[in-house]
């Protein structure tokens, strides 16, 4: 039986190609498994998991306790806000003393990029990146390329331009990572300001016109506007930065062909995308939510086996 | 003190006498007393005859930091200056980087204090500002007076111009040296390594190798403006070097100094996001350590520094973005110059610096004060963790081949042997 190359999921640019095939072809079978009457299966009754959060999330954590009760996993949940961090515990001490209580697995999200890297460096267990700072988000990518191999069968030779704060996201770089790994091409679109100098060394090219980038592509790949990421302005307004690079509706019209809208969430509707583009059939939005859970199902299935 | 270095081949390309010749160095009460091709010990005399005994000028750094007052869980001065004399350096210049920073007399008498009693000779530079807070200057005169050899808010550039200005013509009167670290605070933003590819790939948050030049290209302006003696500390790129060229054709009074390990690694480093390799100015990229390298054989840049912080583990091993500047670097400099550059360049390059810094040159000659460093420049080791004398284990270096190793120093008031 095959296996992942890795004991982490610390990014995706630690995996190679037939790592996401596998996951991918685990996902499929647990996307059947929650799509039944009876949505769980007890394969990993002898785990325990800490998801260890210390930045908000709503919408990952969930996905990820979700998947991890699904396959019957224990569960514990820690955040930061509830936490000794604040009282000024260091991160490997902090793992250490959840790890004590016997936990055979972290699925962790930290503000500080390569967070992950280091823990997994000073604890024993295995280590789920949920997003490290500008670093990876590697679940997001790929659910992502899950939702566009859903789509359209493969992702390799698709065009997926991403578009937005490409500058302080992880879900961009995770990304690009696993788009270009699995052949699919790949463009970034957003003001200059929000884009990182050197992104082109990793392979994609920069477009500053959004209806060109759209054009050229089949799937947007909409990232939301992290202010609370940005020290200092980088675009005078969010009108302005909408007037831009948001995608309405009317402008998917008059384009030649029907593209695909993805978003990883959480939407300002209005900003990146409008109401009547997140609701339109191009949109996959929920689509994507869905394979999130079955995707984390894959990862964290495929981790755990390695552990045994 | 009655001291015979036997057979020793010294290295002292400044004097063509010796340079490279065999001799025996008799040492006596802080003197060099006879230099000769056999010289016959008398009873009371200490011999030092290790193999591939190596002899030349004692060594200086220009910028080291320890930690005492306030951070002595880092380094103490005393086992600090230990650190520095096992490391073949005579004299260091030692970095405000301590808490308070000496930023008067009295502070810079405590430091001269706790220094005297130990082989190397500490030089305390004093802090430009009031606590090092970039507003009023310090009392810049009265510490020089006590001993400060330059002015310097350690790794805190002076973003106000005109305080800069001022502090260049203040300082003309008693002929005192200005420091001046090379960042532009605006265009770093939050930035912590160096921006490119690397930092990129990483997520890290990068600082434009800009940042650095804009801000020398600056100090550069106002020098010419008010004349002056000007330090840049720790220079790091490749336009960096460029810039201070220029400077020096147009003859303006400006020196720098370039950190051994930022001639050595690249951010490639940062990929494994171990803080160990998280120093300031950032490791950057493969043309600047080839244009640094370039503007040390050239003299563009003036002195090689170890910038060696040592930094207790708690504020050390930590995720990347929460781990403090730094590394250690008198440990494992001459192993790593050495094979950087041959060994004559090395050694050239540890023992300059003195007369900028208005520090009294020394002479390897019969009647002069002794200062000498004791080396064997083609042992080969690894430089491993027990091997460190300082308090902290923060090297880069760690696990790294080193070639050539250091005997030891002799100093008027002391020999010591590793």
């Amino acid at each position: 039986m095959s296996e992942l190359s890795v004991k982490h999921l610390l990014g995706i640019k630690y995996l190679n190609k037939s790592d996401i095939q596998l996951i991918f072809e685990t996902a499929d079978h647990f996307k059947e498994v929650i799509n039944r009457s009876i949505k769980k299966v007890p394969s990993l009754r002898d785990i325990t998991i800490a998801n260890i959060f210390f930045e908000n999330s709503t919408r990952t954590k969930l996905s990820f306790e979700l998947a991890e009760k699904r396959l019957s996993a224990d569960v514990i949940n820690f955040s930061a806000g509830q936490s000794s961090v604040k009282k000024g515990e260091t991160l490997i001490d902090t793992v250490n003393n959840i790890l004590s209580m016997k936990v055979d697995m972290v699925v962790m999200r930290h503000p500080n990029p390569g967070a992950g890297i280091f823990l997994s460096k000073h604890v024993n267990a295995a280590i789920v990146n949920a997003g490290d700072g500008a670093h990876e988000h590697p679940t997001q990518a790929l659910l992502d390329s899950y939702s566009i191999r859903e789509r359209f069968g493969v992702v390799a030779g698709k065009n997926i331009v991403i578009v937005g704060d490409i500058l302080h996201s992880r879900v961009a770089l995770s990304n690009i990572f696993a788009l270009k790994l699995q052949g699919a091409n790949v463009k970034v679109c957003g003001p200059k300001t929000l884009m990182p100098k050197y992104i082109e060394s990793l392979g994609v090219t920069v477009e500053t016109d959004l209806r060109k980038a759209l054009e050229w592509c089949d799937v947007a790949n909409m990232l939301r506007v992290q202010n609370e990421r940005m020290d200092i302005s980088y675009f005078p307004t969010t009108r302005e930065y909408a007037q831009q690079f948001g995608v309405n509706k009317a402008l998917l019209n008059s384009l030649d062909k029907e593209i695909t809208i993805m978003h990883p969430g959480p939407i300002n509707r209005g900003v990146e995308i409008t109401s009547d583009v997140a609701d339109s059939d191009q949109s996959i939005i929920l689509n994507q939510v869905e394979n999130g859970v079955a995707i984390r199902m894959a990862v964290i299935y495929l981790l755990a086996s390695k552990i045994k | 003190m009655n001291i015979l270095l036997k057979s020793a081949k010294i290295i002292d390309a400044g004097n063509s006498n010796l340079h490279l010749k065999i001799r025996d160095i008799w040492i006596k009460n802080g003197k060099i007393e006879k230099i000769s091709k056999k010289i016959v010990p008398n009873a009371q005399t200490k011999i030092v005859d290790n193999k591939n005994l190596h002899v030349s000028r004692g060594w200086l750094d220009t910028g080291v930091s320890f930690g005492e007052p306030g951070y002595e869980d880092r380094e103490t001065i005393k086992n600090g200056l230990l650190t520095a004399a096992k490391s073949g350096f005579t004299d260091i210049i030692l970095n405000p980087d301590t808490h308070p920073v000496p930023d008067s007399s009295s502070d810079i008498i405590f430091l001269k204090n706790a220094a005297k009693d130990s082989a190397t000779t500490l030089y305390p530079l004093g802090a430009l500002t009031v606590k090092s807070e970039s507003v009023d200057l310090s009392e810049l005169f009265d510490m020089q007076n006590s001993g400060a050899v330059g002015f310097y808010d350690y790794k805190k550039p002076v973003s106000n111009s005109n305080l800069l200005k001022i502090a260049l013509q203040y300082a003309q009167n008693f002929d005192g040296l200005i420091f001046s670290y090379p960042l532009d605070k605006n265009i770093a933003g939050k930035g912590i390594v160096n921006e490119g590819p690397v930092s990129t790939k990483l997520g890290l948050k990068g600082m434009p190798a800009m940042a650095e030049e804009l801000q020398i290209a600056r100090d550069l302006f106002v020098l010419q403006y008010t004349g002056g003696k000007l330090h840049i500390p720790t220079i790091s790129t490749a336009n960096s070097v460029k810039l201070i060229a220029d400077a020096k054709k147009k003859k303006l009074d400006v020196t720098c100094s370039v950190a051994i390990h930022n001639l050595v690694y690249t951010d490639d480093k940062l990929e494994s996001f171990d803080s160990k390799y998280k120093v300031k100015p950032p490791l950057r990229g493969k043309a600047d350590i080839k244009a640094l390298i370039s503007g040390l054989k050239t003299g563009v840049i003036d002195f090689i520094t170890t910038d060696h912080r040592p930094m207790n583990i708690e504020y050390k091993e930590l995720e990347f973005d929460n781990a403090f500047y730094g590394t250690l670097g008198l440990e494992s400099a001459f192993g790593v110059l050495n094979k950087i550059f041959d060994t004559e360049t090395a050694i050239a390059l540890l023992i300059k610096g003195r007369k900028r810094f208005n520090i009294t040159d020394i002479e390897i000659k019969e009647g002069a004060n002794v200062s000498l460093t004791l080396f064997d420049p083609t042992y080969v080791s690894e430089f491993k963790k027990e091997n460190i004398t300082s308090s902290s284990k923060n090297s880069m270096f760690l696990d790294e081949e080193l070639k050539g190793k250091v005997i030891g120093i002799v100093t008027k008031d002391a020999l010591l042997i590793n």
